[in-house]
């Protein structure tokens, strides 16, 4: 890694997750319990049960798989199960309000619920409890973690409600194999990128130069994603005003629009992630922009015709910046549960070393320690190829948050992602935007004053 | 409901005919199941009421205002659109079933071997569960992959976007939903058929009169209620349709296949806006009252001609 | 003539087959995509025939999902609404017949045409008052909105429609109301519950929406479960087609094989609407 690139990253870092080697580690300002004398006892609370909820994917995938290690560890019973994103998410807030939700432990998607969980502090700080010695394990090693993702578990008021989980990272798969065949190098900025998409569509023989999320809701990302490159967020963080009607906020709706209408397979409009993922694992798929967490199943002969053809891009340079659109999750503890304790040694766990390589190497997304990347046996063991990990790397380190920092993060996605679809089927982008920022304005307004 | 509670001192003493105000002493019969619908289905509107009169997300303070949450309805540009998508769903929902099955009645009712097991089949639509057809239909709805667009190829017709396309969402949601519940119009049409007197189609025949005729001039009217009957019963679900809506679409693509109780729905359970979402269930609520009174005041004119 | 004859014939097959397949075909459907590997599914042109066809996918959906609970909820949650609803509901329509009283006729009309959403929130709110919540009870009680209505419904068309003599024999013989309806009434009126519960559990195992607002890992029922598996792995349509079967073969199974009771109450309750 050059030094520019690790000065860059280390003011980046202070916004976003893990990176390269060296990153910044947690400052000396959080309290961790001393260590104590013989090891702790991880069987401390034998015998109890918890209730483990997580968002339906590759996360997930990595916990519940290896679950039983931790009983075995523990002697805490788990009961965990998966829902998938937007049923998770409705769900947290009923069983929250009810005053009893029934899980003691749960994953938060930050860029969505961060504010909504902290506001109502539905989960318990973690504070006090790295500091305590009974309940804190030495070799969790709590300083490990980065900086940035301590700042995204951390909310506005000093709390810290969740570990942090994971950080993912857009960027840009591509198909070196379509690439090659028209003699295109990866692009190096956003116009390239429509230019690499044009030339290789070819509708007739069914070859389609972009794919990306369509659905509602679920394709904001890939707007913020272009929104960034402009040096522009869609909410300014300081006054919390919605930007989503300036030139670079338009000019971002058009590159959305002009890709997924005129180079996307038919029927883009509803696709989410997995429906995108199908589609580029066809092998008639030039790039697709995601999420980095989605890459296993690309590489997986069971289920792709791309295996050994996927490049990793990192996201191209938009007109004003290099960013990659950064979402992240954490793992908290509802505040109504009666058995934090043994909660706290499953977040523990999950968040740990040896959990966290796990989810690097089944390329499941990017855990915030910063030893997890140094380690020569980790990266050894990883089961995709190293241009991922790098990409990876690369990408985390001009990070930048995708989604804004509020408390209706679902109604912004729901109101703008229509907008964007709408798009799709030829609306005029900026008359979309407008209409969107107008219904918008009002919710927001309302949010922050209660 | 004890014996004591209703025992009648012995009536050897009243003539058997009895009044409608003896009908009153039945009523204890009903008295629990009145107090399951009160709690079940009463004081969820009486609450409905109150929490549209307020502005009140859940994980908010609430805040009285009054009839505030309806007039932003009668100018949220959303709900109007949800109204529009609503009726046309409605309306073909409610036709084509309602042709379907009157022609499947008439099929049913004639006698031909195997009628009992092919009627079998042929309710399987109606009795299976929603949700589950609803994600079959979704993988045969699948632009590249879908089994419905290679059937279109096999006729030579071009392949469909189906439900990715805004414009022909609200049609093939329409299509799982005929699918779905024409063999209720047709149970019901059947059943008038079977009450159907013989004579005027012995003497339609002796007059030489054509099938058409005959079902014109004499099936159709004596049918007619029964007819009625499907219509309101297809309406009030057709309007009120969610889980195939819901699972298919999600109201999309964007908002195009977006109902009123989608964006109820939506209200509710993603923007926990349960104040203005129970506004919404009053309006919509009305919708379909007025809707089923204007088709039942149809009935009420057909039974007297 | 006899031409004629076979044109008619054929021509009304014709129309038979037209008027079934649309039914049985999607149904096929969902069956071969159940016994399909991941390859099969994924080809075009569309595989109908399996070969080798594969019972992974049921044994990756009882693995890897917790079907056998659900199924086990949703049997509790459907039965315990049913019988609730005999329970209270026969007698309800008995009293409601013989009264004549149609107004109350009437909230069962109300029920059906409320948006099943608008149930959710208050009762969500009463249960959590209560204390509730967590278990299956507030699922049950919640169902009670569908199978009510229902056995109200059926009953007061099926005690409207039976001839007074053989009660009025009995009243005059000496029993009370209850007595009559215990012992005269109710025992003529087994083919119309019979019915009645049929269509019960059946509507009830299809709902959706109330499981999936109130239902808990642990109490959740079968068409949330299946609902639930739609999103994550690309294509699994294997798994799914055997999860949505596995969800709906029951009440296909109930329906064909009482068919004919389905269709008499249906025919007769429709008549009857009022």
């Amino acid at each position: 890694m050059a030094d520019s690139k690790m000065n860059f990253s280390r003011r980046t870092a202070l916004k976003v997750g893990a990176g390269a080697a060296g990153i910044l580690a947690a400052p000396a300002l959080m309290k961790v319990a001393r260590a104590q004398t013989g090891g702790f006892n991880w069987k401390k609370f034998a015998g109890q049960s918890i209730e483990v909820s997580l968002t339906l994917g590759p996360r997930a995938d990595v916990l519940r798989r290896h679950e039983k290690e931790f009983t075995d560890l523990t002697g805490i019973k788990v009961g965990s199960e998966a829902v998938p994103e937007q049923q998770h998410r409705q769900q947290v807030v009923i069983q929250f309000n009810s005053g009893n939700p029934q899980f003691d432990v749960i994953t938060i998607s930050w860029h969505v619920q961060k504010r909504l969980v902290g506001k109502s502090k539905w989960l318990t700080d973690m504070k006090p409890l790295l500091a305590d010695t009974n309940l804190y394990a030495p070799e969790y090693d709590f300083p490990d973690m980065t900086a940035g993702g301590i700042r995204w578990a951390t909310q506005a008021d000093g709390r810290m409600d969740t570990l942090p989980l994971s950080i993912d990272p857009w960027m840009i798969y591509w198909n070196k194999e379509l690439f090659a065949a028209k003699g295109l190098a990866f692009p190096k900025n956003f116009d390239d990128i429509v230019m690499a998409a044009e030339k290789l569509t070819d509708k007739a023989a069914g070859q389609y130069g972009w794919v990306s999320r369509g659905l509602k809701n679920a394709n904001v990302p890939v707007w913020t994603s272009f929104m960034l490159g402009h040096d522009m967020d869609p909410v300014n963080p300081k006054t919390v005003q919605l930007q989503t009607t300036t030139p670079e906020a338009i000019a971002a709706a058009e590159y959305y629009k002009k890709l997924n209408k005129d180079f996307a397979p038919p029927g883009t409009v509803g696709f989410n992630w997995n429906e995108s993922q199908t589609s580029f694992s066809q092998g008639k798929i030039g790039m697709w922009l995601d999420g980095i967490g989605f890459a296993p199943p690309l590489e997986d002969p069971t289920k792709s015709r791309v295996v050994g053809k996927v490049g990793y891009g990192i996201m191209p340079n938009g007109p004003k910046t290099k960013n990659s659109a950064t979402f992240g999750d954490g793992i908290g503890i509802a505040s109504a549960s009666k058995k934090k304790e043994a909660a706290f040694l499953y977040c523990q766990w999950a968040t740990g070393k040896l959990m966290a390589s796990r989810l690097l190497q089944s390329g499941g997304g990017s855990p915030c320690r910063a030893s997890t990347y140094s380690d020569k046996d980790v990266i050894a063991g990883l089961k995709l190829p190293r241009e991922w990990l790098t990409c990876l790397q690369e990408s985390t380190a001009i990070g930048r948050p995708g989604l804004p920092e509020i408390v209706p993060v679902t109604e912004f996605r729901d109101v703008f992602g229509i907008g964007l679809t709408n798009t799709i089927g030829g609306a005029d982008a900026r008359a979309e935007m407008v209409k969107a920022t107008e219904q918008f304005t009002p919710i927001l307004q309302k949010s922050e004053q209660g | 409901m004890t014996q004591a509670a209703l025992e009648q001192k012995p009536v050897e003493e009243a003539a058997p005919e009895r009044g409608r105000a003896f009908g009153r002493h039945y009523l204890p019969f009903a008295y629990p199941a009145l107090a399951i619908t009160a709690a079940v289905i009463v004081f969820p509107w009486l609450f409905t009421i109150y929490m549209s009169l307020h502005d009140w997300k859940i994980g908010q303070q609430r805040e009285y205002v009054g009839l505030a949450n309806f007039a932003k309805l009668a100018t949220d540009p959303r709900f109007l659109e949800s109204i529009g998508h609503t009726l046309y769903f409605t309306v073909l929902a409610v036709v084509l079933p309602v042709i379907f099955g009157t022609i499947a009645a008439l099929i049913f009712n004639e006698r031909f071997p195997l009628r009992g097991l092919l009627r079998a089949i042929f309710i399987l639509p109606m009795m299976a569960t929603p949700v589950a057809v609803a994600l079959v239909w979704t993988m045969m709805f699948h632009p590249q992959l879908g089994v419905l667009n290679y059937l279109l190829s096999l006729v030579g017709l071009p392949p469909q976007l189906w439900v990715y396309e805004p414009s022909t969402v609200i049609p093939s949601l329409v299509l799982v939903e005929v699918w779905h519940w024409t063999p209720l119009v047709m149970l019901i049409v059947l059943g008038g058929l079977a009450a159907l007197p013989a004579e005027p189609y012995e003497s339609a025949k002796i007059d030489g009169a054509t099938g058409w005729q005959m079902f014109r001039h004499i099936t159709l009217p004596l049918i007619m209620p029964f007819l009625l009957v499907a219509i309101v019963i297809r309406t009030i679900d057709a309007l009120k349709a969610f889980d195939t809506i819901y699972v298919i679409t999600q109201g999309g693509p964007g908002t195009a296949s977006e109902t009123i109780n989608i964006y109820l729905y939506l209200n509710a359970f993603s923007f926990y806006n349960i104040g203005y979402a129970s506004a919404v269930t009053i309006v919509f609520f009305v919708l379909i009252v007025l809707l089923a009174v204007m088709l039942l005041y149809l009935r009420q004119k057909a039974k007297w001609s | 003539m006899v031409v004629r004859r076979l044109l008619r014939n054929l021509g009304f097959a014709f129309a038979v087959f037209v008027i079934v397949s649309p039914a049985i075909l999607v149904m096929l459907w969902m069956l071969s995509l159940s016994l399909k590997n991941e390859v099969d599914n994924m080809a075009f042109p569309p595989v109908f025939v399996p070969s080798p066809p594969t019972l992974n996918n049921f044994y990756d959906v009882f693995e890897k999902n917790r079907f056998d609970t659900y199924f086990i909820n949703s049997i509790i949650v459907s039965g315990l609404a049913t019988i609730v609803a005999i329970l209270v509901g026969v007698p309800a329509g008995y009293g409601i017949a013989k009264a004549q009283a149609h107004k109350l006729a009437m909230l069962t009309l109300i029920a059906r045409i409320t948006p099943n959403l608008s149930y959710l929130i208050p009762l969500f709110i009463l249960f959590q008052w209560i204390g509730l919540t967590g278990t299956v009870w507030p699922i049950v009680i919640t169902h009670l909105v569908i199978t009510l209505p229902i056995f109200i419904y059926i009953m007061i068309g099926f005690f409207e429609s039976l001839p007074a003599d053989l009660e009025e024999a009995a009243l005059i013989d000496g029993c009370s109301l209850w007595q009559a309806f215990r012992y005269v009434a109710l025992p003529l009126a087994k083919p119309g519950i019979v019915v009645g519960a049929i269509l019960s559990i059946i509507f009830s195992w299809n709902n959706f929406i109330f499981g999936a607002v109130l239902g808990g890992r642990q109490t959740r029922t079968l068409p949330v479960a299946v609902f639930n598996m739609l999103t994550f792995e690309q294509v699994a349509w294997g798994p799914l087609a055997a999860a949505a079967l596995l969800v709906t073969a029951p009440v296909l199974l109930l329906t064909l094989f009482i068919q004919k009771e389905i269709v008499g109450g249906l025919t007769a309750g429709g008549v009857k609407g009022g």
